[in-house]
């Protein structure tokens, strides 16, 4: 005779791997919006982006409406 | 706990707060920085370096059309950003906070960093509109606007320790913490730069700035809260069969 019951389990520990990736995340979207000046793009357009500052204008105004100092 | 569950409401979390973020903008902030650019247009067409006319306009308006448009994208993102580091501090803190419901749980939380990563750091070095601030001390502005919000939050951080510590009076905790904020809140450099834009125009501007901000904390804290009370990513059920 088979029996079926269910057990819950409750895990007290957090991974440590979704925290790294949280943290790159936080770390990389704080740069993204609120300090990246062509640093990004220049990866892929060399020094032009820091005069083009595509993303810098992207992210402008939300920068000043979340308080970043801007320019 | 199950990592994919916990970041994928943690991620949703902030996304959507910030999203929420980015279209309150458009009816908080905007204006102001439609008041403020225009201003800096104005002293552009008073110093001759520039004319206004339809070809300025017509390039005026692109301009300011790419800027508006990642409002939205750029409020995503950097919820998404205060969203994790949320998550992070929700995760490791959860066990420890009152309340039987995990929405309260939040707020708590979400209150309390809110006022130590934001409020305090935004009542030294407040937000300001375009024409105000030096391109010239702007790495300056930003090391020291960044350096006080991890002052303050790791303060916090480390009083919550003293707090965890202290058999008795726990409020010493709190009032060290105070003592603590108020005396770096007087050492830490003001900003460099001499505001000239209306005070009207920069006031209305920081208000509707900081109400914007709050709504961001609040609507992720909310949406975390409800998703984790839902899903509960920190149980694991296991069908055990005999």
């Amino acid at each position: 005779m088979s029996q079926s019951k269910e057990i819950t389990v409750s895990k007290s520990k957090t991974p440590i791997l979704a925290l790294v990736i949280l943290g790159i995340v936080f770390g990389m979207g704080l740069f993204v919006v609120g300090y990246d000046q062509g640093h990004l793009f220049s990866l892929a357009l060399g020094e032009s982006a820091y005069e083009d500052i595509y993303l810098h204008e992207l992210t402008h105004d939300m920068r000043h409406a979340a308080g970043f100092p801007c320019h | 706990m199950k990592s994919a569950l916990f970041l994928a409401i943690v991620l949703i979390s902030g996304f959507t707060g910030g999203v929420i973020f980015g279209f309150i903008n458009f009816v908080t902030t905007e204006p102001f920085l439609d008041s403020a650019i225009e201003l800096e247009n104005k002293a552009l067409f008073e110093s001759g370096e520039e004319k206004d006319g339809p070809e300025f306009r017509a390039e005026y308006n692109n301009y300011r059309g790419w800027q508006k448009s990642g409002m939205v994208l750029a409020g995503g993102i950097l919820g998404m950003a205060i969203g994790s580091l949320f998550g992070i501090v929700f995760a490791l803190s959860r066990k420890i906070l009152p309340g039987k419901h995990e929405i309260q749980k939040t707020l708590l939380l979400s209150g309390m960093m809110w006022f130590t990563v934001f409020m305090i750091p935004f009542l030294k070095y407040s937000a300001n509109p375009p024409t105000v601030g030096d391109p010239e001390t702007v790495v300056l502005r930003s090391i020291l606007y960044l350096s006080f919000i991890a002052i303050s939050g790791l303060g916090a951080v480390g009083f919550y320790q003293i707090y965890k510590r202290l058999q008795s009076k726990k409020i010493a905790a709190f009032i060290g913490y105070a003592i603590f904020i108020s005396i770096i809140f007087v050492i830490m450099p003001p900003n460099p730069d001499v505001v000239s834009a209306p005070m009207d125009l920069v006031n209305g501007f920081r208000m509707m700035s900081a109400f914007s901000v709050s709504v961001l904390w609040l609507v992720n804290a909310l949406i975390l809260g409800a998703l984790w009370q839902k899903f509960k990513p920190d149980v694991e059920n296991s069908d055990i069969r005999n």
